[in-house]
């Protein structure tokens, strides 16, 4: 069976000062019909651009897809023209952003933005369109919609916010929904909330969810299968538990090393050491092998690929060598 | 809206034009020289007795205050004197220019901004393409260039080289009695070089203004948004991104206006143009204080007037603004 979305071996480049820097290096994913795919990696590790590359939303210039392909049911999307682009985002891909602050625009009501979006992809009147508006703005959990789709962004919560872009996400019953780092801007409480809405909406509809995150935790609660993410490449890919019990990278076991647990109080909050190295500066080694205790000279020297070495695919010559 | 607020609007209105009556009063009253030797000079010479009865005449041989409180009670009465050249009401004077004078400022104030804006969008939609560097080319040149100039070198390309349109004027002779639209048409034809004349200058500000609002709002999340539903890139533009990038325009239409007026006084002396301008500039060669302190507050109440609809238009652009004063 061929995935619904399926991403080979992309590549996007951005021209910067620093000269043309790779932003995504050969990146493959792939998400099934009614699946969540968790995407878990720190900031600038190539998450959000793997999402806009799929919604075709990397500004170009000076961004570039230099390789690869993106398929949304068989159909190539990448080269695609620009109109049948237009056609699948908000119908069949959808997206929904980091900032609910800030990415509803502030002079239109709420439900006017959420029947433009059906408007766009049915043919129905505005007076319909607004009316299935509200019954999105109640169905994603919002008391009185037929008054707040009245309102305008600023006049919500963030979390009510966040609950119309979702709204508006899944207006036209995407087979996609890419979720980029949904709750980031949001409280402890209602980041379980959306979650929870997000669980519903995908029952409901049937979409696939891309859940992009540097939360190990939502992880755990939301994701099938996890693809951790490193300067640009997928360095580790498996289902959530997998990854969650038996992680192979160290910096997947970083990462996950990083979740405060409570009542652990024997010792302070792990991290870390060292940032994601500038895109302009990577070698011909493992990207992370400065940050890693691990690393060797061929760590150094060499590019490690995804493979299956040990209880799932990695990217390291330390697993590979048996040394992690 | 509410109607509270546009209340306290026009009253802050009001309070500003009692201002600028006692202050335009007091400024020509401190510029140097004396209408009575002016107005003496009209009537074939000067003698001190004839000064004298001038000055006794007109009120101007009395304290400065005394003169201000009563010029200031006229205006508030609807009385703004009698000029000194004319003899004539200076109520009556204006009432018979002002018309002109909206019509071509309000024509170039909608003519900068609809084509500048538009030039502006699309300069933001490509920054490093050649309509970018068209519109900041453009704009520095327009700026610079002072309006009488643009004004001369359009009637000789518009009105001479090319005979499109009327030298000067508002009005054909010719065409006094013929049917209103024909005198409609007539009007328009004649109004499209001085507006345009003075409408480059903005135009071009506007042009960049837009260019740079735009280019900011553009960089926004909610435009990803749009572009993320499917929008088309026209509606990114001018629905989603435009209102957005209003407000800085809005802002500086509203504070343009004054300028406006006051390049209105030099297109409509090389354009002939029968309006408000004209009288304040002959009437400050004349010291015809009356005429020229009515000038001002006219001008004065169009700023007013404009302010507060920019204040108003705000609101329309953004909601935010509402329900707050």
């Amino acid at each position: 069976m061929t995935a619904l979305l399926e991403i080979e071996d992309l590549k996007v480049t951005f021209n910067t000062r620093y000269g043309q820097v790779t932003a995504l290096d050969g990146v493959s994913l792939h998400v099934n019909a009614g699946e969540t795919l968790g995407v878990v990696g720190e900031s600038g590790c190539g998450k959000s651009i793997t999402a806009l590359a799929t919604m075709g939303l990397i500004p170009m210039p000076p961004g570039r897809i230099a390789g690869g392909s993106i398929r949304l049911s068989g159909e190539e999307l990448v080269g695609a023209n620009p109109s049948r682009l237009r056609a699948l985002r908000g119908a069949d891909i959808a997206m929904i952003f980091q900032e609910p602050m800030t990415s509803l625009n502030p002079v239109f009501t709420v439900g006017d933005q959420i029947a433009e979006a059906i408007m766009l992809h049915q043919k129905v009147s505005p007076d319909q369109a607004f009316k299935d508006a509200v019954a999105l703005l109640d169905r994603v959990g919002i008391p009185s919609p037929d008054a707040r789709a009245r309102d305008y962004p600023h006049q919500l919560s963030g979390g009510m916010r966040q609950r119309v872009m979702i709204a508006m996400a899944v207006s036209c019953r995407p087979k996609v929904l890419i979720a980029d780092e949904p709750t980031t801007a949001l409280d402890v409480t209602v980041q379980a909330q959306i979650f929870d809405l997000l669980n519903e909406i995908q029952r409901d509809f049937g979409a696939a969810i891309i859940l992009i995150t540097h939360d190990m935790g939502a992880i755990s609660e939301m994701a099938d299968r996890v693809a951790v993410m490193y300067a640009g490449r997928v360095i580790e890919e498996a289902g959530a538990d997998d990854v969650l019990d038996h992680p192979q990278h160290p910096y997947s076991r970083g990462l996950i090393d990083c979740i405060p647990a409570l009542g652990r109080e024997d010792h302070a909050l792990k991290e870390i050491p060292g940032v994601v190295p500038p895109l302009h500066l990577l070698g011909d080694g493992c990207a992370f092998a400065d940050r890693c205790e691990h690393a060797n000279d061929r760590c150094r020297r060499e590019k490690p690929l995804l493979a299956a070495h040990g209880h799932h695919p990695a990217a390291c010559h330390g697993v590979e060598e048996g040394r992690i | 809206m509410s109607s509270s607020y546009l209340l306290r609007r026009v009253g802050y209105g009001l309070l500003l034009m009692l201002g600028v009556v006692v202050l335009n009063f007091l400024l020509i009253r401190l510029a140097p020289g004396d209408p009575a030797v002016v107005i003496a000079g009209e009537m074939g010479g000067a003698t001190e007795e004839m000064l004298e009865s001038i000055r006794e005449e007109y009120g101007l041989n009395k304290p400065v205050l005394v003169q201000l409180w009563i010029y200031v009670a006229g205006v508030a009465q609807g009385n703004l004197g009698e000029s000194f050249f004319f003899n004539q009401p200076v109520a009556k004077l204006i009432a018979d220019r002002i018309g002109p004078t909206i019509l071509l400022v309000v024509t170039a104030q909608l003519m900068s901004i609809a084509l500048g804006v538009f030039l502006g969008v699309l300069a933001a939609r490509k920054p490093n393409g050649v309509m970018s560097a068209f519109v900041s080319v453009f704009a520095t040149i327009g700026y610079a260039v002072p309006v009488f100039w643009t004004g001369i070198m359009l009637i000789i390309l518009f009105a001479s080289s090319f005979p499109i349109f009327p030298v000067e004027g508002m009005q054909s002779v010719k065409l006094r009695d013929a049917a209103w639209y024909v005198q409609t048409a007539d009007v328009l034809h004649h109004l499209i070089l001085p507006a345009f004349t003075l409408a480059i200058i903005y135009l071009a500000q506007y042009a960049r203004l837009s260019r740079a609002s735009m280019l900011e709002v553009l960089g926004s999340d909610y435009i990803r948004t749009a572009r993320a539903k499917g929008a088309p890139e026209k509606s990114v533009l001018f629905k989603h991104a435009l209102r957005n990038a209003a407000l800085p325009i809005l802002t500086v239409a509203g504070l343009q206006f004054g300028n406006l007026i006051s390049g209105a006084l030099l297109v409509e002396t090389v354009f002939n143009w029968p309006g408000m301008g004209r009288l304040a500039f002959d009437s400050i060669l004349r010291r015809d204080y009356p005429t020229i302190m009515g000038v001002l507050f006219f001008a004065s109440a169009m700023v007013v007037v404009a302010n507060i609809l920019t204040d108003i238009s705000y609101r329309w652009a953004d909601p935010r603004l509402r329900g707050k004063s």
